[in-house]
This record gives structure tokens, C-alpha cells and sequence, in this order.
């Protein structure tokens, strides 16, 4: 029977490609969707979490960074330094904007750095210098290679002009991207004096973050202290509802699409084989044997349909980044398996409908037929 | 040949209707992230032009209204309003803020505003804000079950909601509205820095001109006198807002929906294949009728068209509840899935791969001999 049911399966191999193409696009669809999905939700937190502070300070009533103002009196840090606990306090300002550069404009997070830049500064550079000077900006590679900028060429943040000194690696995402800047520049643009954005806090050897955060809060006023793993959450958040969401929501409506698809062409493969099926149920064959046939067809139906679908956003994650670098793809195995076990599922429940209709009918019909 | 296509998908009734269904709703997914994308532009053009006036001032350097920190000098108001032609200059003030409550965070803009500026329409309540109260748009009395009168509380400052508003969201971020008085007692009153001076004042002026004096000259007059300051027309300034809105959110949008379209399409075609295809018998029988490959290509063509035509209605109808629903839940997003241009287009290329898909089949039937289909 099992060799029937391959024989069966490859029988009208044209129609069985486009089956399993349906199929395949239906769920590539919804796999480059959740990679998409994906990558930037992973994007949008990068800056907290490669700066991997173990407690984050910030004005009283702030927390979260995106999107959000934040401003805190910089003699702070020296209290919030000799906290108990404390090993380290580097200040950041913080402004989120539109930069500039020739007729391009994107919305952009800009950090401005004290002199020891490093702890809070890039991580990864592709090109230039790690730390800006005063008038330099490091903006995020993708960014150069969309506008074609260069080293050395200007960029414009509120009327502000600064030479690019930097391209920095991994800094970009939809919802923003992360432009270092001199603190000192940073206030001039932003006419504040005296006041810094965020404190990042390195926690001394065994001191829990969640206790240290608490006894900042307690010990200086008027400031919000979050350990990092809450604050990255509720960063992510907040930066989600600015079109990632979308992002989320397509992928539920791709997903809905695709199970109709899958449903549509298993039920259409299945209905073909309506007159063979009904003739070996004639010639005495079990229904439970029938049944196992065409669901062995449909788990090979949605078999190939995922591998293709795999293969082809395979394909499409190195074309995508060549042509479209401002957006992150992650492709996760649990993504996989959820939309391999979907598939699966519908194909199963598709095919089960039209055999149950075919076992209802009268043998003689097969024959007659 | 029409009534043979129609008696053709009758006969197989069930086969129709899902393959009606199956591209009905790629038609609505590709229709609803174009719905996305126009929305989007859509809010970020009329963010700007509701405020009203007929020029906008701006900090110098500053040439957008969305998701800039402007910061004006005081002195600016004076100034502008000391220039011929100029009726009265509107101060307005943008603030970003987070809206939290019970755990669950939106980014805000509050507008803060005098004599223009505010809110244009409101669904329920006052359109003006009374003392300590806040107009909030219909996303976050929706997202929250905020209603007239509820406490609404930013950075420890307790406003109350005095109205609520609709169509005043943008940049996928809900606005707020509250008077000059208020800012006043919400920077001294609530928890943020002790420097004041950090935060806007004046962010920009909606000009207002006297009749029958000619706009662009008096642009002219205020970017030539005022060095501190930018000054638009209110489109111009809506047109950069919509270009860093497309900048922003066009390619990753833009990626999703050319896959779409790519998937989509294609999909439709192999429903066409399979369709032919699986007619081959029937086909190769009209051949050897003595229909020739053209009357067989009308066919075909006639088929794929009326397949497109029936699903179009059904992809409207499927995008456009899909839309209600969503602006329903998370009224922040404008869909505008059932635009003309984006049907059209949906429906061309649908049209186009249905009939390439059809025609791929059709050449092998085309050639098959007349013999061989009474045979078998």
C-alpha cells in the first residue's frame, strides 16, 4: 500500500509541484515575515544590550529609552556612585531625532559619550574610529551604504553639522538606529546644561542587580534605577509598537493565508484521487488503510512544501541583506518548527475531509464512474 | 466562449469557490500591508496640516514637524508676528513622553497648545482641555479603557481626560493635547529635571497671514530676519514628514509587500496551472472539436478574468474588515486597504500571472493530437 500511495503521490507530477509550490510560498511567506519579525526584535534593544549594564539609572517617572526623555542632574553620578554595590557609573545623554545627510533623513537614537567613550561607546566598528571627537559623529555602516556616505563626509543632526569618523556594525533597526556623538555636542543641540540622560552601572563582583537597583532608587532622589533584563524588556515594549508591530500583525494574517493555502491544496490533491481511492476501497481495502494513504500523501505534501519554503527563504536572507541592508533577518528553529508542525497539522485535517466524503460513497459509483 | 467557461466553473462548483477564496485572500493580505503603508504616509501628511496655519516656524535646521525635537527662542513669537503681513503666530510645543499604566508603556507626543493647534475632531468631551485636563486620542482611551474624567498620569503629574479625539495619531505614536498653563505646572509640578530649561518651551509657530498678503513672500521676510528659525508651508513640511516616514518604514514595509506581491502572484498563477492542467482531457477534446489555440487561449484568458473579478470583491470585502478590526483593537493604525490605486494594481497583477499561469499548460494541450484524447 505504501508503495500505492508514493506511486499514487508522483503520479501527476506537475500537479503535485504545484501543490507543494503552494504550499511552499504560502509558508515562505509567513517564515520571511517572522524572520523579519524577528530580527528586529532582536535589533531594537541592541544598544542595552551589548552595553550590558548590570543597572540602568534614569529620571524619576522614566523607564524605558525609546522614544522617552530622560534627564538627570550629572553631580548624580557621584552619589549614585558611592552606593554600596556600585563599581562603575557612565553617563550618557540621550536624544532621539531625525539626522540628515545630503537629501536622505532618518530617525535616529543619539548617544552622546563622555571622554572615556569605550563602556558606553560601539561595540563593533567596520570602519574608522571607535570614539567620536568633538564635531564627529559614528553612525551605523547600513546607514552608509544606503546614503553612500563615507568617512569624513557630513552629516546634519538639528542643524548641527558632523564629520563621519565611524561606521559602526549591528546599530541599526527599523524602529531606530544609534548615532554616537560627544556628550558636550550632544548638549549643545539639545541647549541643556548640567544634565545627563541615563546612568549605565557595572555592579561590583556578586551584587545583585535587582537589590542594587533598588538601593540606588532608595539612596538617591529623584531617579529610577531598573536592572538591565527589565529594562531591555521594557524597552522592547515600547520599540515594538513602532512598526514592528505591524510586522507581528502581517505575520498572523500571512499565517492565516498560508493555512488556507496549504488547506486549499491538499484538499484540491486529495479530491483528485477521489475516483483511484474509491476504486481501492472497492477492491476491499480498509478505511483506516485508506486513511493512512492519503494522510501519508498529505505529510508528504507539506513535507516538501516546508522544505522548499526553507530553501527559499535560505535563499532570500544573503539577497536581502546585499539589497536591503536596513533590515534583519533571524531565522529561528522554533520558528521553523512551528510553521513545519502548522503545516503539517492543516495538511492533515485537509486531507481528512474529502476521504471521509469518498468512504461515504457507494463502491458500485467508483466502478460505474 | 464566456458561457462555456461559466458551465466549466459551475460544474466544478467546489473547486471555484475555494479557488476564489484562496485568492481573495492573498488579494487582502497584499491589500492590507499596502493599507499599512498608505496610513502611515496618510497620518504623517495630515499630523502637520490639522494644526492649521499657513506657515509653520521652526527651530533653524529643523525641517520636520514628526519626531524632531524643535526648540524655539521666545523672543521667535515677537518677532514673527513683528513681520508685514503676519496676522498672529500660534505657539505649539512637542513633547515625546511614555504613557504608562499597570505595566504597559506608549510612546506619546503631547501638543501643547494656545489659540491653534489642537485637536480637530473629538469623539467625546471637550475640544478644548480645561485646567489640568488632557485630551488623549481614541488609541489610548481604546488601549487603556480610559474614559472622561479618568486620572492620567505622566511622569507623576496627574492630569484628567477632558475629551477624546480621533484622527490624531502619527508616526504609529498617539497624540496628547493640553493648554500652555498646564506645561507650566507639569514642569514644575512633576518629576523631571530641575533644569527647565531642558525641555521645549516653544517648539514651533502655526503663522497665521492677513488676507490678500502673499505667503511665500512672507516665508521669505521671516527666514531672512530671524536666523534661529526654518520656515514651511504646512505641505511642505507634511511632504518631508511622509519622505522620512518612506525613508523609516519603506524598505522594511516595502520588502514585505514586494514578497507578497512575488509570493502572491505566484501562487495565483499555479492555481491556474493546476486548474488547466487538470482540465487537459477536456481541452485537448474542444481541440479536436475544432477549436482552434486562439479560441482555446480566450478561454483560458476568459477564466483566469473571471476568477480575478469574483475574488476582487471578496479580497476587498476580506481586506477591508481585516482593516476595521484592526483599527478597531489598535486605532493608532490607519489601514487604508481598499484604495483605488493599490486595488488596481493587486488586481493587474493577479490578472497577469492567473493568465501566465494558464498559458503554460495550454501550449502542451494545444499540441496534443486530436487521436490520442479520444483514445484515452
Amino acid at each position: 500500500m505504501l508503495k500505492w500511495t508514493l506511486k499514487n503521490l508522483i503520479a501527476e507530477p506537475w500537479h503535485l509541484f504545484a501543490s507543494v509550490s503552494a504550499i511552499a510560498g504560502a509558508f515562505a511567506l509567513v517564515m520571511f515575515f517572522e524572520a523579519v519579525f524577528a530580527g528586529e526584535s532582536k535589533q531594537i534593544v541592541a544598544y542595552i544590550d551589548h552595553s550590558d549594564a548590570d543597572v540602568w539609572v534614569m529620571q524619576k517617572g522614566v523607564s524605558n529609552m525609546h522614544m522617552a526623555t530622560s534627564f538627570v542632574s550629572d553631580w548624580k553620578a557621584g552619589s549614585v556612585g558611592e552606593v554600596e554595590g556600585v563599581s562603575k557609573v557612565t553617563p550618557i545623554l540621550y536624544l532621539n531625532t531625525v539626522m540628515q545627510a545630503g537629501d536622505k533623513r532618518w530617525f535616529s537614537f543619539i548617544v552622546g559619550l563622555e571622554d572615556e567613550g569605550q563602556r558606553a561607546g560601539p561595540w563593533a566598528i567596520v570602519e574608522g574610529k571607535s570614539i567620536p571627537a568633538h564635531h564627529e559623529a559614528i553612525v551605523p555602516s547600513v546607514l552608509a551604504k544606503i546614503t553612500g556616505l563615507k568617512l569624513g563626509d557630513e552629516v546634519t543632526i538639528a542643524g548641527h553639522t558632523f564629520n563621519v569618523a565611524g561606521l559602526s556594525d549591528n546599530t541599526f533597526s527599523m524602529a531606530n538606529s544609534i548615532t554616537f556623538i560627544t556628550a558636550p555636542d550632544l548638549a549643545d543641540i539639545m541647549s541643556t546644561i548640567g544634565s545627563m540622560s541615563y546612568f549605565l552601572i557595572d555592579a561590583e563582583p556578586n551584587v545583585d542587580a535587582s537589590e542594587l537597583a533598588l538601593r540606588i532608587k532608595n539612596e538617591v532622589e529623584k531617579v529610577n534605577a531598573i536592572p538591565k533584563e527589565r529594562f531591555v524588556n521594557n524597552d522592547w515594549n515600547v520599540a515594538m509598537q513602532m512598526g514592528t508591530e505591524i510586522i507581528g500583525m502581517m505575520t498572523i494574517i500571512g499565517g492565516a493565508l498560508a493555512v488556507l493555502l496549504t488547506s486549499f491544496a491538499v484538499y484540491s490533491h486529495t479530491i483528485r484521487r477521489e475516483r483511484e481511492l474509491a476504486v481501492v476501497k472497492a477492491l476491499g481495502v480498509q478505511n483506516r488503510v485508506i486513511y493512512a494513504s492519503v494522510m501519508t500523501q498529505a505529510t508528504w505534501l507539506a513535507f516538501l512544501g516546508f522544505i522548499m519554503a526553507t530553501a527559499m527563504v535560505w535563499l532570500a536572507v544573503p539577497i536581502t541583506a546585499s539589497f536591503v541592508p536596513q533590515v534583519t533577518l533571524h531565522v529561528t528553529p522554533l520558528g521553523l518548527f512551528r510553521i513545519g508542525f502548522t503545516a503539517l497539522l492543516v495538511a492533515l485535517i485537509s486531507c481528512i475531509i474529502p476521504v471521509r466524503r469518498m468512504l461515504g460513497i457507494d463502491p458500485v459509483h467508483a466502478f460505474s464512474a | 466562449m464566456f458561457i462555456l467557461v461559466l458551465k466549466q466553473l459551475r460544474f466544478e462548483s467546489t473547486r471555484s469557490i475555494l479557488t476564489i477564496l484562496a485568492i481573495a485572500g492573498i488579494i487582502a493580505e497584499i491589500l492590507i500591508l499596502q493599507g499599512f503603508l498608505a496610513g502611515l504616509y496618510a497620518q504623517l501628511r495630515e499630523a502637520v496640516v490639522n494644526r492649521g496655519g499657513d506657515l509653520v516656524v521652526t527651530q533653524a535646521g529643523i525641517s520636520n514637524f514628526i519626531a524632531a525635537r524643535s526648540i524655539l527662542p521666545q523672543s521667535v513669537r515677537l518677532e514673527v508676528e513683528d513681520i508685514e503681513g503676519v496676522e498672529e503666530a500660534h505657539p505649539l510645543t512637542g513633547i515625546s513622553a511614555i504613557y504608562e499604566e499597570a505595566g504597559r508603556r506608549t510612546p506619546i507626543i503631547i501638543l501643547v497648545y494656545d489659540t491653534a493647534g489642537g485637536p480637530t475632531e473629538i469623539i467625546s468631551g471637550n475640544l478644548i482641555p480645561g485646567e489640568r485636563e488632557i485630551i488623549i486620542d481614541r488609541a489610548l482611551a481604546t488601549k487603556y479603557g480610559l474614559s472622561l474624567g479618568d486620572p492620567f498620569e505622566i511622569s507623576e503629574f496627574e492630569f484628567t481626560v477632558g475629551g477624546v479625539s480621533t484622527n490624531s495619531a502619527a508616526f504609529l505614536t498617539p497624540f496628547a493635547f493640553i493648554k500652555y498653563d498646564d506645561l507650566i505646572d507639569f514642569y514644575f509640578e512633576s518629576d523631571i529635571a530641575a533644569d527647565i530649561a531642558t525641555f521645549p518651551l516653544l517648539s514651533f509657530l502655526l503663522v497665521e497671514t492677513k488676507p490678500g498678503f502673499d505667503i511665500p513672500a512672507i516665508a521669505t521676510q521671516i527666514e531672512k530676519h530671524i536666523e534661529s528659525a526654518d520656515v514651511f508651508l504646512p505641505s511642505v513640511l507634511a511632504q518631508k514628514d511622509e519622505a522620512l516616514g518612506r525613508e523609516l518604514m519603506g524598505p522594511i514595509l516595502g520588502l514585505l509587500l514586494f514578497v507578497s506581491y512575488g509570493i502572491g502572484v505566484l501562487i495565483v498563477g499555479m492555481f491556474m496551472f493546476t486548474a488547466v492542467r487538470g482540465r487537459s482531457r477536456n481541452l485537448g477534446v474542444l481541440k479536436a472539436l475544432g477549436f482552434t489555440p486562439r479560441s482555446l487561449g480566450i478561454a483560458v484568458f476568459i477564466e483566469a478574468s473571471l476568477l480575478i473579478l469574483l475574488a476582487l470583491p471578496v479580497g476587498i470585502l476580506l481586506a477591508g474588515s481585516i482593516a476595521s478590526i484592526i483599527q478597531t483593537i489598535a486605532p493608532v493604525y490607519l489601514v487604508l486597504a481598499t484604495e483605488p490605486t493599490a486595488i488596481m494594481k493587486t488586481a493587474i497583477a493577479c490578472l497577469f500571472f492567473a493568465t501566465l499561469g494558464a498559458f503554460i499548460p495550454l501550449r502542451a494541450i494545444t499540441n496534443i493530437d486530436p487521436a490520442i484524447v479520444f483514445r484515452s
